[in-house]
């Protein structure tokens, strides 16, 4: 049994014990039948309802912060358990989602929580639509390394007339569309049975001692929990190690922003070319519509303060851009889409786990006893073979119960820039998946399953072990 | 009479013990399939040659520890004529094999000039002016050519730089002992050192008359050393411009053309195989060993050229200054850079082990680009080898002058 931890108002009950008896006492189902599809009753959702009709309020239980003495105070006070699952992925980027249909494969109930409307992560909501790499040069032959779940999110996408360029047989790190990219996401955890949170931000932990038993997140219905047996942080900033007091190295990285520009078709390539500009953006599967990368300044990727004043610089010094493309010969017909909805952070904090990747590592093609996946290589123009990734690289060196998965995983500073692009991040996503569902199944702790067996189940579920 | 007249030398059968196993051990530290950790070895064959440390040396105006290694040979020639032929030579011994398997010509060497003299007088004249001109021929350099010359990867360079072996066995069928004794720089040093001694310990009584007309060949021989000075001094005129890349440590281009005995040790013992012998030096630094980053670049940690240049030519740096040694600098070519056109894209600035690539804002304020810092870049090359753009890089180490950063 697990000991109380300190400060517990109840000495005799862990924190676990009573969340789970206010939730037996009926705390949390007013919230739980708003949220849930599933939990409520058959087609309560599907029946017309006249539009602006005017329905009793949600009960909700107040529990404002107060001011004393000039400090704001958060009252103690129970939390309504919104759900409760085997595998809780925080984060539906390719992480995310990779890991959500890796464990719900492996029979595991999961539940996937994102804090915005879709899927996809940076991937569709940065609008970096470039996945790569996809592959590596195994023993000279130029081999996939994203296999599994990754490989077969890509190739359905690739099925729609528009969905991908460059993902035919032997081609190597297509672009995608982000609409039909979010779209087969979502068939794929539907399909996979994955119970789907949109529009809830993770807040905090639900801790047990040294084990997360679950998450608190907020979302329009207040703050409520979900509680897990293992939880995979795909946050991308491992917003949950960090608030599981893991230990973590915390990273200045450059923040930009991506725009899309249209009517990419309809100008005058060689004329713009001839005034400076050397490209209108990277291609996409629709002729008509390029996406622009902006690396943006280093600078951190926590502080909203920043993330504030880039959406705005970024936006203006997009806007000259465009103007300028605009006013350039053969730039006319240029207009300017969107900008991503999502700002483009590439890395805030790496978990400190039981085994750093290195980059001397990775270029020496190190094996590991607990590889897990093999990252795919695209300098030296993919000739190199791929660099073998361990399970270990994603286990805290302490906290238990939780496994990071995508672009906070643990390598060293240049390893980094291999780690998390797109390709990549489907790869970690999917071990963290298979590893927690195998560890619900096993009844241990993530760091505890047996590697020959998760290395069997990935393999089972198609992925590249090298 | 003096000591030094009557040396005990081995016996017939024991000198042509000790020269098999000479060769013996000649092929065996040459050989490409040597252990890993006994690359080292190929050193000791080539650094033995007096010729190689007293032209390397003059030539580079400094002298290193590796030029002991020639010592013994040198005490010993000077104490036994040609020593050094006789008890050691693994290229004399296979001509003599060569002779016996296959003797055609029973030519005499005798009537044929002392070329190798010349060649020798020439050498190291020219080593005073900075370029010594025949230093590629010494035999023991030939020798660990040809053992080289089969590893691979299969380049012109390499054959040819190993080609150098089988002519001499050639020359040997047409026409025997010709190279021995009358072609032969090493043998030739050898003489010289043998003169020298005759004339610091003369034989004849002091005073007494030499040969008649001695003057004759002392003009010719004065002669041939103005010739190979004069041959420096053309040979320094006509390097590549600008110069190839060359291994780190290497000599000022106008020396390291002269001094590489082109022996092929740093090709072989490079773990990254981007040393090559070719035609990039021009013909003052023909079949010398150039660098190419296309598939591997100059391991940061890795002094393994520096010991095993017999010469000098590569100098024996440690460690720390080794990863100062300017190779060549870094330059980008933002047409084909791929984080400049708006890719995800930092291969060049992940790959560089001395953090002297960084990202800079391009001029239109949108745009980004790798900056090389030159203080910091020593032209290693693992930008260019791990920059992902084809058929030509985005970023290539171009020749910049050598010496030493002033960051470590
Ligand atoms: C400008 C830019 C350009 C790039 N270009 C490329 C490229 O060309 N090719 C390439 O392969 N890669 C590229 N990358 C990298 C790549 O897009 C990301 O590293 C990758 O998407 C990371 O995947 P992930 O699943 O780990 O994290 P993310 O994609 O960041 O996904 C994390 C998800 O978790 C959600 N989330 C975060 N916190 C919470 C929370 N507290 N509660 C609930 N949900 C939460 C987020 O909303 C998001 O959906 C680029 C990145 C940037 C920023």
């Amino acid at each position: 049994m697990p000991p109380s931890s300190p400060g517990s108002s109840l000495p005799s009950l862990t924190r676990r014990q009573l969340v789970r008896l206010l939730a037996a006492a009926g705390f949390g189902a007013p919230f739980a039948s708003r949220l849930v599809a599933d939990e409520a009753p058959k087609g309560a959702k599907t029946a017309t309802v006249p539009e602006n009709k005017v329905v009793p309020p949600t009960p909700r239980d107040r529990y404002p912060a107060t001011l004393v003495n000039g400090k704001v105070i958060q009252p103690q006070r129970p939390l309504a358990v919104l759900h409760e699952t085997d595998v809780l992925v925080v984060g539906g980027g390719p992480a995310g989602f990779a890991a959500a249909v890796a464990a719900a494969r492996t029979g595991a109930k999961t539940t996937l929580v994102e804090r915005y409307g879709y899927l996809g992560g940076l991937w569709t909501g940065g609008l970096v639509l470039l996945v790569y790499p996809t592959h590596a040069t195994e023993n000279g032959v130029l081999t996939k390394v994203v296999r599994g779940i990754g490989d077969e999110l890509l190739g359905r996408i690739a099925k729609f007339a528009s969905g991908a360029t460059n993902y035919n047989e032997g081609r190597r790190d297509p672009t995608t569309d982000p609409e039909l990219t979010k779209l087969v996401m979502d068939e794929m955890v539907a399909e996979a049975g994955v119970k789907m949170l949109f529009h809830c931000w993770v807040a905090d932990v639900v801790m047990d001692g040294n084990s997360v038993r679950g998450v608190v997140l907020e979302s329009k219905a207040g703050r409520q929990a979900v509680l897990a047996k293992v939880v995979v942080d795909a946050s991308g900033d491992g917003d949950v190690f960090a608030a599981a007091g893991a230990e973590y190295e915390q990273r200045l990285h450059a923040i930009g922003l991506v725009h899309r520009v249209g009517n990419a078709d309809r100008t005058d390539l060689a004329k713009l070319k001839a005034a400076g500009f050397k490209s209108l953006g990277s291609v996409e599967p629709l002729a008509s519509v390029k996406w622009v990368n902006l690396r943006g300044p280093s600078t951190d990727g926590l502080d909203v303060g920043e993330l504030s004043r880039l959406e705005m610089e970024h936006r203006r010094t997009i806007w000259k851009r465009v103007q300028q493309l605009q006013q350039t010969p053969g730039g006319e017909n240029v207009f300017w889409l969107q900008t991503a909805p999502q700002l483009g952070v590439r890395i805030t904090r790496l978990l400190a786990a039981t085994k750093q990747l290195t980059n001397a590592e990775a270029r020496a093609y190190t094996k590991f006893p607990d590889t897990i996946g093999v990252g795919g290589t695209y300098g030296s123009g993919g000739k190199n073979p791929g660099w073998p990734i361990p399970y270990g690289a994603l286990v805290p060196k302490k906290v238990d119960n939780v496994l990071a998965a995508g672009r906070c995983i643990c390598v060293d500073t240049k390893l980094v820039e291999d780690m998390r692009l797109i390709a990549t991040c489907l790869i970690t996503g999917h071990a963290a998946g298979a590893a927690a569902g195998l560890a619900v199944q096993s009844r241990c702790r993530p760091r505890d399953v047996a590697i020959p067996q998760l290395q069997q189940l990935l393999r089972r579920q198609g992925a590249y072990l090298g | 009479m003096t000591p030094s007249r009557r040396i005990p030398t081995l016996s017939r059968r024991g000198r042509k013990l000790l020269r098999w196993v000479a060769l013996a051990l000649g092929v065996a530290c040459a050989w490409p399939g040597r252990p890993e950790g006994w690359f080292s070895t190929s050193l000791v064959l080539p650094a033995l040659s007096p010729l190689t440390a007293l032209g390397g040396a003059t030539a580079a105006r400094s002298i290193g520890i590796i030029a002991l290694l020639a010592l013994p040979g040198l005490v010993l020639a000077w104490a036994v004529p040609r020593f050094l032929c006789s008890h050691l030579c693994p290229v004399g011994l296979l001509q003599e094999l060569v002779s016996r398997l296959f003797r055609r010509s029973s030519r005499s060497w005798r009537g044929f000039p002392a070329v190798g003299l010349g060649l020798a007088l020439a050498t190291l004249a020219g080593a005073l002016l900075g370029y010594p001109l025949f230093l590629w021929l010494d035999p023991f350099a030939i020798f660990n050519g040809a053992l080289h010359a089969w590893r691979a990867p299969l380049a012109v360079g390499n054959l040819l730089a190993g080609l150098l072996l089988p002519l001499l066995l050639l020359v040997e069928l047409v026409w025997p002992q010709l190279w021995c004794r009358r072609l032969c720089p090493l043998g030739a040093t050898q003489d010289l050192l043998r003169y020298s001694r005759r004339a610091l310990i003369p034989r004849p009584p002091r005073g007494a008359p030499a040969t008649t007309g001695a003057r004759s060949p002392a003009r010719r021989w004065f002669l041939v050393a103005c010739g190979g000075a004069a041959g420096a001094w053309a040979a320094r005129r006509v390097q590549a411009q600008p110069p190839p890349l060359r291994p780190p440590g290497a000599l000022a281009e106008a020396e390291f053309a002269g001094v590489c005995v082109r022996c092929g040790n740093c090709a072989q013992a490079c773990p990254s195989h981007i040393i090559q012998p070719d035609f990039a030096g021009g013909l003052a630094g023909l079949l010398a060993p150039r660098l190419t980053y296309v598939s591997d670049f100059c391991r940061e940690g890795c002094t393994r050229c520096h010991q095993v240049c017999p010469s000098g030519a590569i100098q024996r740096l440690a460690l720390p200054e080794k990863r100062r040694a300017i190779i060549g600098l870094a330059q980008v070519d933002l047409d084909p850079c791929l984080m400049a056109l708006g890719r995800e894209c930092n291969a060049c600035v992940q790959a560089c082990p001395f953090e002297a690539i960084s990202v800079a804002a391009g001029p239109d304020g949108f745009s980004s680009r790798p900056l090389v810092d030159p203080p910091r870049c020593n032209g290693c090359g693992a930008c260019e080898a791990a920059c992902p753009v084809r058929p030509l890089r985005a970023i290539v180490v171009q020749p910049a002058p050598r010496g030493s950063l002033a960051i470590p």
